[in-house]
Order: structure tokens, then C-alpha cells, then sequence
């Protein structure tokens, strides 16, 4: 999963090229990385490569801090979509 | 709105700006607005007409820009009636403010939607309606009318009274009392400010879009410092400008079709006509489906160039590119001087004044703003709502970010 996140926030959202190749603990926030749109633009991917809902709720700096954060929320997702998924079976 | 903000000339004339464009915002334009109409305008004519004629260094700037920009097509005196006209607006634009109480049926009288249907067949694809448009016109007053005329509304836009730390708390609520607390009362959420460090801006437009609102962009604002690697450079208004295509990259993540809108005064000055365009086409590259908005704006500009409220900013000219950068004259070289002596003691308190760069060396020791941004946009707002802090992306703007605040 870290590798997927890297690799799109590398190749759609990074625009200085410097800072590249990028770590999973840079901070995104922080350094500028991630931005409004490109915020908005890993949300909508995120959505469709992993099948969850980001709820508006959870836009928090602290699940998009770095790819580390990112991926750590997104297992957090996974994992509660698949327990009430299991709930209601 | 601006004209005390900024501006050469002699202390003593400065100060007198000041008193009057106070004493109109207070108590002036909300007695004459109460007028009838034609006496109410012709009231802010006067008063836009001697504004200019006491302002003589802005004046003669305006006129210089206008004739730089717009070239031979403007005559010298064709280039002064436009900026008697540019004061003119700016004092009937604080009338149309005033004449949104209750439920702004004095200004409704005024104003003719065209177009309307093109917006509500844009809605009715349920994902939302972006108007782009542009610091032209009355726009804050009449999209406040677009709200309440039944169309759930929020604008994007950067009032930056509420992030300068510059700003005293005294300006800052005053522009609260007369300007912001007036234009929200008609729309569906607070003002949503993309101002870098604020990441959740795009994510809060997108949520009214999902709600199936509409949401306003203005697409000629100058790109700040911090927003330059995003910017797209393009032909506007015969230079190389550089604008953000933000607008564009929201419709395509939201689904949302792009509606252009313009607010135009008629020669009467008390009526006006929002006009709003059929859906602009998205297709191609993102730079060209911009390319389209932005030959929009220039056209709205060139049919009307006294409504365009950027000729008050020369700075934001520049920073578009539409103007040449000014050179380092004596002011300016003393504002970068006691920047650098701020910034150097770490006591800078206006920190998006700083030269590029200057503001990333050193610490700002900033006042905490974040008690003055309004919250995450919920689904109806509240007054109360609005006071929320938010808890991230409350971080001043940095570095040579200035756009006047009072210039809305």
C-alpha cells in the first residue's frame, strides 16, 4: 500500500522534481507537497484504488501527515469496512 | 471598497480617506442606500467622483495602467472616464452591499438574472454547478442575491482581513460589521479561503458540490508566492499572465460543470445584469479548458473595463503579469528594510509582505489566528458555527502574499 500511495503522490502531485524520490515519513503537510487540490486529487484516488469512503470528518492532518499516516488510516478504514461487512454477514 | 487602504500622497489627505470612506461605510451608504434608487446612485456617483478627484495619485496610476494594459485601443481621455467610472462603481458597489438587508428585495429589484435556466439544468445533473468568474462587478453583492433568490450558494475568496496580523482587531471587526456580515447572511456556508496551508478548502467546495450547491470562483486572482508552481502562464489580456486553474481541477475530481458568470453595471449605474453562460467545455487538457475561462474573463474585461476591480491593485497586476513588476523605488525599498530588520528579530507581524524567501528563513512570531477562520463547512451554517476554530490549516500565508483586504 505505501508503495502505491508514494508512487501516485510522486508522480501526480509532487511538482518540484527536488524532492523527489520521496520518503513514506516526509511530511506532505509541512513541506508543502500535499496542498488543497492535491489533497482533494489523493482522496478521489484513494477512493477508487481501495474502494472506502473518506468522510469528510476525517481530513485531518493527522491522517495525511506523511504516506506512513496516510496508509495507517486507510488500514484503519479497510479494517473497519470489513468488520461490519462480517457483522452483517 | 479600498480606497483608504493604501496610497501615496500627504498624511494629512491619507487620514481624511480614511474618515470619509469610514464615516461611508458606517453610517453614509446605509442612510443612502435607504433612498430611492436612482437618488441612492446618483448620491454614490458624487461621492465616487470626489474620492477620485482627492485621490489624484491613484487616479493618475489607474490611468497610466489602463492606457499600459489596454494600449492604443484607450485614448487619455477615454482612459479618465473609465477610472471616474472605477470610483464611481466602487461607491455604488458599497450601496448594493447596503441594499442586501432583510431579505434584499431592494437590491433584487435592480438586478436581472440571465441566464438562470442554464444553471438550474446544470444543477439538475446533481453534482454541484461552479460559476467562474472573476473581480468584476458587484459579484460579492449579487451572488449573495443569486442565494437568495432560492440557488444554495457559497463563494471562494480570500478575505484577508481575517488572516493579516497586520489588521488590527478594530479593522478586522469593523469589516466583519459592514461587509461580511451583510454579504453572508444570503449564502449557504461561510466564505470557504484557499489560503496556502489551508488544505481543507478544496475538500469543503467539493462537500457543497456533493450537496449539489453551487460554488464561485474567481479565476483572475494573482497566484500568491506560495502558489506560483501551480500557476499556468497564459495569454490575458495581451501579456503572458499567470492565473490558477484551480477551477478547472475541482470539475474535473467533482463531476461539476463550469459555468462563466459576470455581473455587469448598466451605464444608469443602479441597474445591473448577472449574466451566466451555458456550460464551458471541459474536454481536452486542463490548460486548455482554463484557457476557455480565462478568454471569458478578458472578454468581460475588454467589453467593460472600468468594472474590473484589480486596476485599484497595480501590486496584483504585477503579480498576474499583466503589469511589468514595479521597480524598487524609495517606498518599496524602505518596506523591504523594515522587513528584513522584522524578520531578523523574529518580530514580523505582516509576514506575507516579505520578500519571496525572506519569510522561510525565519521564524514568524505571529498572533494566533485561528480562532477567526470560519469552520469546516457544515450543511446549514450558523453565525455561532462560523466562530468554530478550525483545528488544522491555520497557518498565516507567507511571503509577499498581500492582496488587499478591503478589495473584495
Amino acid at each position: 500500500m505505501e508503495a502505491v500511495i508514494n508512487d501516485y503522490i510522486s508522480r501526480e502531485i509532487v511538482q518540484d522534481s527536488s524532492l523527489l524520490p520521496l520518503g513514506n515519513e516526509t511530511p506532505l503537510l509541512e513541506t508543502g507537497i500535499l496542498d488543497s487540490l492535491g489533497l482533494l486529487r489523493l482522496v478521489v484516488f484513494v477512493q477508487d484504488r481501495f474502494d472506502i469512503i473518506v468522510d469528510d470528518l476525517d481530513l485531518v492532518p493527522e491522517h495525511f501527515a506523511s504516506v506512513d499516516t496516510i496508509c495507517a488510516y486507510l488500514r484503519s478504514q479497510i479494517g473497519k469496512g470489513a468488520s461490519q461487512a462480517g457483522s452483517r454477514g | 471598497m479600498g480606497e483608504a487602504a493604501e496610497g501615496a500622497g500627504s498624511p494629512r489627505r491619507q487620514l481624511l480617506r480614511k474618515a470619509e470612506s469610514l464615516a461611508y461605510w458606517l453610517v453614509g451608504a446605509p442612510l443612502v442606500a435607504s433612498l430611492p434608487a436612482s437618488l441612492a446612485y446618483r448620491v454614490a456617483c458624487w461621492r465616487g467622483d470626489w474620492a477620485s478627484r482627492s485621490w489624484p495619485e491613484q487616479r493618475s496610476e489607474m490611468i497610466d495602467d489602463l492606457r499600459q494594459v489596454l494600449g492604443d485601443e484607450l485614448t487619455l481621455n477615454e482612459a479618465e472616464r473609465l477610472t471616474r467610472d472605477l470610483f464611481r462603481f466602487r461607491s455604488c458597489e458599497v450601496i448594493d452591499v447596503m441594499r442586501l438587508r432583510g431579505r434584499a428585495r431592494s437590491l433584487a429589484r435592480l438586478v436581472e438574472i440571465r441566464g438562470r435556466e442554464h444553471l438550474q439544468a446544470a444543477l439538475a445533473g446533481g453534482k454541484g454547478a461552479i460559476l467562474c468568474t472573476a473581480h468584476y462587478g458587484s459579484h460579492q453583492s449579487v451572488f449573495s442575491l443569486l442565494h437568495a433568490s432560492g440557488i444554495p450558494l457559497t463563494t471562494m475568496g480570500r478575505w484577508d482581513w481575517n488572516y493579516d496580523t497586520g489588521v488590527s482587531s478594530i479593522e478586522r471587526r469593523f469589516w466583519n460589521l459592514v461587509f461580511a456580515r451583510r454579504v453572508l447572511r444570503h449564502r449557504q456556508r461561510p466564505n470557504i479561503e484557499p489560503w496556502p496551508g489551508r488544505v481543507q478548502v478544496a475538500a469543503q467546495a467539493a462537500a457543497a458540490l456533493r450537496a449539489n450547491e453551487v460554488v464561485t470562483i474567481s479565476s483572475d486572482a494573482a497566484p500568491l508566492h506560495a502558489e506560483r508552481a501551480r500557476a499556468v502562464e497564459m495569454p490575458f489580456l495581451g501579456r503572458q499572465a499567470r492565473l490558477m486553474p484551480g477551477v478547472i481541477t475541482l470539475a474535473q475530481l467533482t463531476g461539476a460543470p463550469v459555468l462563466m458568470a459576470f455581473a455587469h453595471r448598466s451605464p444608469d449605474y443602479r441597474h445591473q445584469v448577472l449574466e451566466i453562460s451555458p456550460p464551458v467545455p471541459l474536454d481536452g487538457q486542463p490548460e486548455t479548458a482554463f484557457g476557455r475561462c480565462a478568454a471569458a474573463i478578458e472578454a468581460a474585461i475588454r467589453t467593460s473595463p472600468a468594472q474590473w476591480n484589480f486596476w485599484f491593485e497595480a501590486e496584483v497586476l504585477a503579480r498576474l503579469g499583466v503589469l511589468p513588476a514595479p521597480s524598487i523605488g524609495t517606498a518599496a525599498l524602505s518596506r523591504q528594510l523594515s522587513c528584513f530588520a522584522r524578520v531578523t528579530t523574529g518580530w514580523c507581524r505582516r509576514p506575507w509582505w516579505c520578500p519571496p524567501g525572506w519569510g522561510d528563513q525565519a521564524p514568524h512570531r505571529v498572533r494566533s489566528i485561528s480562532s477567526r477562520i470560519p469552520a469546516a463547512a457544515p450543511a446549514t451554517w450558523s453565525r455561532r458555527r462560523s466562530r468554530r476554530a478550525v483545528s488544522w490549516g491555520s497557518a498565516p500565508p507567507r511571503c509577499n502574499d498581500q492582496i488587499n483586504p478591503r478589495n473584495v
